[in-house]
């Protein structure tokens, strides 16, 4: 009885495993790319693992939502924008406010940010219009409110507030616990959500097959509008960081582009397929850190930024490149 | 879904010649599109009563052209269901090179600037058509690589000219017929002419709409899709060397940020204009119509004088306002 259920247990692993080595692929990645990277620089210690993990903060974010976005078989192209958004809405009124105030502000601005982009996952399902084009569309209106609530980089926010997400008040040094508990707590409640809710196999259902997931009675629509809301509010939570880490706003258009595809890129090196209904949030997560390590690693290897900028290009186009051969040898060999 | 053929039906009966109307409208997308674009030039023409001159519609052409072309690359791939996030990083490229080697004389920087858009090209359509990459990712990894490498070269092997010669600025800002025609609307109509008969004439085009409809059934028929999925991002490469440099002769002067902002902007035109991103479904009429109604209307917001936020809340809207009513128009079908 005992070994009957040790094997099963074996084999749950085994195809576990089998089904999530992308994942696993990318953790383990980054872990070797800690390791290089500790090896690299003399002293290796708590200000690196600090400054890792704060500034990785909101592209972690934003990888998290548009994960969530891309299983349920969309893409949104407005992250970026509602992270200027909010960006810009929290430094300008989050500026001389006591922690409470600004608290309540960050909160209001969570809720706000996840109900407009439900909004607009219900423009997408009504519309029967791309996800691609609807979120380009309302990326250039976010962004334009962005302009519009703070015309010129500036404003501020609590001491506090930058504590929480940095550990330090003046959003310099400080310990590495804030930083990772912010950034662990939303990956693995969304992480749960995803894998253990009727909602988030519902996300994953529609992501996989839309029409099979309606016949089987799930309300695509609702599964749809969630997982566009979930992307909202973690796009608010980026602005949110960036807020925390530059103890600023800056409503550059430029900056939110970058912001969105780098999510693009993150989702997609973390093993969530385009297509929808693959791959898991933890994946992203691992990429995204990733994607921000480069730098620092680079710099220590006094490769300049520009350089820099190539071999991060080269690495997304390899490693991608790389899976496709995979796939391509393994249907071959099938 | 299954209420709409109700309403229809219920307003077929009042008003039967409003909905024959429609039924045409619905067959014909162009001549909706058509009608958008009369009705922005008559608003732009009341924001600004001097734009319904020959000098206003040579200024919109002298926007539009580079932007059409652009569009016309994302048109071609979109219909494969793929899509260039690196054109304009291409543009901006080749226009850099071209201006580097102005002082050579235009031809040769002409053709330097467009093996840019070739090499480049021909590197997307391997990642995407042999490693099978998501055309989304290889670009925009692309994208970077060509930023990174522009701007370390800008420093080393392209240091130097970053204008324009002559004959270039008269290609991309220059006009003829009593200063009435761009030159570079010829440039963009005999582009027009080609990619038009390309996609309804030849083989390559009717296999352009048949990956993207069916790539599976295309294989099974013996075509070599690879062949043809490189081929079509080599085009799309020149389609953005040309724009860049066009681009570049209207600015006279070139930077690495030369034709960034117009990324979005060409992915909306073929939108606009009725090309399915999904592919198989579309064509470049639409997408002509499309460059122009973004052209017109980034006109009309800067005559308006209401400031960038505005502008960019107002562009926004009106290509999700268009890109909704086109999917209910064709939907209704």
């Amino acid at each position: 009885m005992m070994t009957a259920l040790r094997s099963a247990g074996v084999a749950l692993w085994r195809t576990g495993l089998a089904r999530n080595t992308w994942t696993l692929g990318v953790w383990l990645l980054l872990s070797a790319l800690l390791l290089w990277y500790a090896t690299l620089i003399p002293v290796f210690g708590q200000f690196q693992v600090t400054s890792i993990s704060k500034n990785s903060l909101p592209l972690v974010y934003l990888a998290i939502g548009q994960a969530i976005i891309v299983i349920a078989g969309g893409i949104d192209l407005s992250l970026g924008a509602l992270l200027l958004l909010t960006n810009a809405l929290a430094a300008r009124f989050m500026d001389d406010q006591p922690f409470a105030m600004v608290l309540f502000i960050a909160i209001v601005l969570i809720a706000g940010l996840g109900i407009l982009n439900a909004l607009v996952g219900y423009i997408i399902s009504v519309s029967g219009v791309p996800d691609i084009v609807v979120t380009l569309a309302t990326g250039y209106i976010w962004s334009g409110f962005a302009l519009w609530i703070l015309p010129s980089p500036g404003g501020g926010t609590a001491p506090e507030f930058r504590w929480l997400f940095t550990g330090a008040q003046s959003g310099i040094g400080g310990t590495y616990v804030m930083p990772i508990l912010m950034m662990a707590v939303p990956a693995i409640l969304v992480f749960l959500l995803s894998r253990h809710t009727r909602l988030g196999l519902s996300i994953y259902a529609i992501g996989s097959d839309s029409v099979a997931a309606r016949l089987a009675g799930l309300d695509v629509r609702r599964a749809k509008i969630s997982s566009y809301a979930i992307g909202g509010a973690m796009a608010a939570l980026a602005g949110l960081a960036t807020v925390a880490l530059t103890g600023t706003g800056d409503p550059r258009f430029s900056v939110g582009a970058n912001a969105t595809l780098n999510s693009v890129a993150a989702v997609v090196l973390g093993g969530v397929a385009l297509v929808g209904g693959t791959g898991l949030v933890l994946g992203a997560v691992a990429a995204g850190v990733i994607l921000i390590m480069l730098n620092p690693i680079l710099s220590a290897m006094g490769i300049d930024p520009n350089n820099a900028q190539i071999i991060q290009g080269l690495l997304i186009a390899g490693v991608m490149m790389v899976g496709g051969l995979v796939t391509l040898l393994r249907e071959r060999s099938a | 879904m299954s209420q709409a053929p109700l309403p229809a039906q219920a307003a077929a009966e009042p008003a039967g010649l409003a909905a024959r109307a429609a039924a045409r409208v619905a067959e014909h997308p162009t001549l909706a599109l058509t009608g958008i674009l009369a009705i922005l030039v008559l608003a732009t023409g009341f924001v600004e009563p001097n734009y319904l001159s020959v000098s206003g519609a040579r200024n919109t052409l002298l926007q539009a052209a580079p932007l059409g072309i652009l569009a016309g690359a994302q048109t071609i791939l979109m219909l494969t269901g793929g899509i260039d996030l690196s054109v304009t990083m291409i543009a901006t490229g080749s226009a850099y090179v071209a201006a580097n080697q102005s002082p050579e004389g235009a031809v040769i920087a002409i053709l330097l600037g467009i093996l840019v858009g070739l090499v480049v090209g021909s590197a997307n359509g391997v990642g995407v058509a042999v490693f099978r990459v998501n055309p989304l990712i290889m670009t925009l990894a692309m994208s970077g690589i060509l930023l990174g490498l522009f701007t370390a070269w800008a420093q080393t092997i392209l240091q130097g000219s970053t204008q324009m010669g002559p004959f270039i600025k008269l290609l991309g800002g220059g006009s003829f017929l009593g200063n009435r025609v761009p030159y570079s609307v010829v440039v963009w109509a005999l582009i027009a002419g080609g990619l038009i008969w390309l996609l309804r004439r030849t083989g390559w085009g009717r296999l352009l709409y048949a990956i993207g409809d069916n790539e599976v059934a295309v294989r099974l028929a013996g075509v070599r899709v690879w062949q043809v999925r490189i081929t079509a991002y080599i085009v799309a490469g020149v389609l953005g060397s040309i724009s860049g440099i066009l681009l570049g002769g209207r600015t006279g002067a070139v930077d690495l940020q030369l034709a960034n902002a117009f990324l979005l902007p060409s992915v909306a035109a073929a939108v606009i204009g009725g090309t399915s991103i999904f592919g198989g479904v579309g064509g470049y009429t639409g997408t002509i119509l499309g460059a122009l109604i973004l052209s017109v209307l980034n006109s009309m917001l800067t005559f308006l004088n209401v400031g960038q936020a505005i502008q960019q809340v107002v562009y926004g809207g009106i290509v999700l306002a268009l890109a909704w009513g086109y999917a209910g128009l064709t939907r209704r079908a």
